[in-house]
């Protein structure tokens, strides 16, 4: 008996009599078809835009996109924001780092100062700020990289939307106003924490930094109360490595 | 479980609803015309009830269904963006972009190519439309019932000729597509032409081999007529009837029964004939757009309408040979009885609208035969078509006809028949032993077998 012999044979062979007679494949094809004409037809299709979590009768994959979105998944970079502080303001610093990794050249920042005699908390300890920060999305190659050379948290792509569709090129240019938006961000590093004005160097305070980063002094937040670190567990710290 | 209740329900009512509603109109319409103009005059209704109402009615909303349906078979949602201006909220599962449809294809220019030959390119898309609706005056949409006194054949014209006027009017479509084809000034449009003659070369033979069955069982070309037949069918094998209660019950004469093999070849020509896929090489949208490439719009859209028409037809007359006609498989005698003499055109309409439902089944089985099946090649086709279909019929006229030799009474040949379909349905639902080979393979080949064989098989093959 010829086992590598047989299987050659079985491979090649245009199999059983079922197959060469052409119609019972046929309706089985058919059989396949009008099961799911009438799963969907009678079946309510579940709207749910995770399309593997679906449940029921029907076994449409649409997802009908304006009116229901695909939930994109973690991590996904979607369209950017400038991410504001506490009080409203861009965490930017106009350092132009994510102006000068980004590989398309698609951001364009102006920058500005802070008057010594600013009298919000915050601003007092920063220089500068961007007076324009644009970025043309339609130019943008997504890759993330202004995201990743921030120094300041200050750009993220975490707004889980892509570029919506415009009438004019110009309408793909966001800036501040449109870019602004989102949760504000607060670090324990940050400089308002650190020093109370920006006549005080940063290094001075480095211990500070380090005692809150680790819970052992309190987080001051701007409106004056004071939050308890809870110790417990770790504390998420974003530290930059200077 | 959720379920579309809308759905389930509408097509529940609304479908055979409008059906019934129609057929009842012509009934009694056909009765008023009988009664007040001049006896035969029905025949002028319904000329414009089936042919142009019923007919044009369901080829329309095919042109959606094929979109729409197929969504449903590929797990889509198909047409749902057009709305009407006061409903934009619901879909209507798609009904607007008929409309939409009919807007573009009639306020497009009809482009004519230049060097193109102009009559014939302007006559292509008329000799391929009217043919495919003369065909349908022979098929008998329901029964001939008694309505105010006059009796009311419901179909548009019944010669004694019918199944030899359907080949003849069935053949001329053809010069529709090779005459758009030659007349475009196209290569492409030519190859489609030209494929198209010789497909329907191929399956004519075939086409005809498929009902001489049916013509030899019951002696008749006739479809219409208590001697057609359509009305041959509602009656039971001599013997094999009896009643259950006060409804009849047996095994009807139906063509499916007695030809299943005809049947077959019937619609599998006639299948080609009607250029859908997968005998749809004259079109092929994927390498050579077809016949009626260089047609644009209402040009075009009588190239397409005139497919969908052919489904229609196709199925009321697969029907009327094949599937009763009209009636259903029993009771047709106790429906007819529970109708006073007065109340006749009821019981034409139900039969009549039980008609058009298996006319709407039948469109579905060739809509989903066209969503299910690739394109057979050029040279598959013409094999299909001589080496198999051909030789099936000659074989299946030569059984038939020495069965209805040996017994008039068809009972042999609906045995023959029964033992056919019983073959076919055993060959179909028993697995195929080559995927059951297959799985076995796999399980000696894989890495664990639970057999405890694995080692044994694994050995080179001269080791046994
Ligand atoms: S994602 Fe990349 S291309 Fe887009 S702005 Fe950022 S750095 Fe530039
Ligand atoms: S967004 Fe970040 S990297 Fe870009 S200029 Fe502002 S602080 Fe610098």
């Amino acid at each position: 008996m010829d086992h590598a012999h047989d299987h050659h044979d079985e491979a090649s062979k245009p199999t059983d009599v079922r197959e060469r007679l052409f119609l019972p494949e046929l309706l089985h094809g058919l059989a396949i078809s009008t099961r799911k004409f009438l799963r969907n037809l009678f079946g309510e299709r579940d709207p749910n835009p995770q399309v593997v979590d679906r449940t029921g009768l029907s076994l449409v994959t649409t997802v009908q996109y304006p009116d229901e979105k695909p939930i994109y998944p973690p991590g996904y970079r979607g369209l950017h924001r400038l991410v504001p502080r506490e009080d409203g303001k861009p965490r930017c610093v106009a350092c132009y780092m994510c102006a000068t990794i980004c590989p398309a050249q698609c951001i364009y920042i102006e920058a500005g100062e802070y008057s010594d005699d600013d009298h919000a908390t915050e601003s007092r300890v920063i220089e500068k700020y961007p007076t324009q920060f644009v970025i043309d999305e339609l130019r943008c190659v997504v890759c993330g990289l202004c995201v990743d050379a921030c120094p300041k948290d200050a750009i993220r792509m975490d707004t889980y939307k892509h570029t919506p569709a415009e009438y004019t090129r110009q309408g793909f240019v966001y800036d501040i106003p449109r870019l602004l938006r989102g949760p504000p961000v607060t670090h324990p590093s940050d400089p308002w924490y650190k020093r109370g004005s920006s006549e005080e160097p940063d290094h001075v305070h480095k211990e500070a930094h380090t005692r809150i980063g680790e819970g052992l002094v309190p987080l001051k937040l701007p409106g004056g109360h004071r939050v308890e670190v809870d110790t417990s567990n770790p504390v998420a710290v974003t530290k930059f490595i200077k | 479980m959720r379920l579309r209740w809308n759905v389930i329900i509408g097509s529940l009512t609304i479908i055979p609803g409008l059906l019934f509603g129609g057929v009842a109109t012509g009934y009694l319409l056909g009765g008023l015309a009988d009664k007040h103009l001049f006896v035969g005059a029905h025949h002028l209704v319904n000329v414009v009830l089936l042919l142009l109402v019923f007919v044009m009615v369901i080829a329309t909303a095919l042109t959606l269904a094929e979109r729409k349906w197929s969504a449903m078979m590929q797990n889509r949602i198909g047409p749902n963006r057009a709305r009407l201006p006061f409903l934009e909220n619901s879909a209507l599962s798609g009904v607007p972009h008929v409309i939409t449809d009919v807007l573009k294809l009639l306020t497009k220019e009809a482009f004519i190519p230049k060097d193109a030959s102009k009559l014939l390119f302007n006559l292509a898309p008329m000799l391929a439309f009217a043919p495919v609706f003369a065909l349908f005056a022979i098929v008998p949409a329901g029964p001939t019932v008694n309505v105010f006194g006059f009796d009311i054949e419901m179909v548009a014209a019944n010669p004694d000729f019918g199944l030899l006027y359907l080949f003849g009017i069935a053949s001329l479509a053809v010069y529709g597509t090779s005459l758009a084809g030659w007349s475009s000034n196209n290569k492409f449009a030519l190859l489609g032409g030209v494929r198209a003659s010789s497909q329907m070369i191929s399956y004519e033979v075939a086409l005809g081999l498929g009902l001489v069955g049916m013509m030899i069982a019951f002696s008749t070309v006739q479809l219409g007529g208590p001697a057609g037949m359509s009305d041959l069918q509602s009656h039971y094998l001599p013997g094999w009837s009896t009643y259950l209660g006060p409804i009849d019950v047996g095994v009807p004469q139906w063509g499916f029964l007695l030809q299943p093999a005809g049947f077959i070849l019937f619609f599998a020509a006639a299948f080609a004939e009607t250029k859908r896929a997968p005998f749809d090489v004259p079109e092929g949208e994927s390498e050579i757009i077809g016949y009626f490439v260089e047609y644009s719009g209402m040009q075009f859209g009588l190239f397409m309408i005139a497919e969908f028409v052919e489904v229609v037809v196709l199925s009321g007359v697969l029907i009327a040979i094949f599937f009763g006609g009209p009636y259903l498989p029993f009771g047709n005698l106790w429906l007819k009885s529970l109708f006073g003499p007065d109340w006749q055109w009821l019981y034409g309409s139900i039969l009549g609208t039980v008609f058009w439902l298996k006319v709407v089944l039948l469109c579905y089985l060739q809509l989903a035969i066209r969503w299910t099946f690739p394109r057979f090649r050029y040279d598959q086709i013409q094999t299909l078509g001589w080496k198999i279909l051909l030789p099936i019929g000659l074989a299946n006229v030569f059984i038939s006809g020495a069965l209805i030799l040996w017994d008039p009474s068809l009972k042999a040949l609906a045995i023959a028949g029964g033992i056919e379909i019983l073959v076919l349905v055993a060959l179909t639902l028993t697995p195929t032993p080559a995927k059951s080979r297959a799985d076995a393979h796999i399980g000696h080949h894989g890495p664990v077998d639970e057999h405890g064989h694995g080692a044994d098989h694994a050995l080179p093959a001269g080791h046994h």
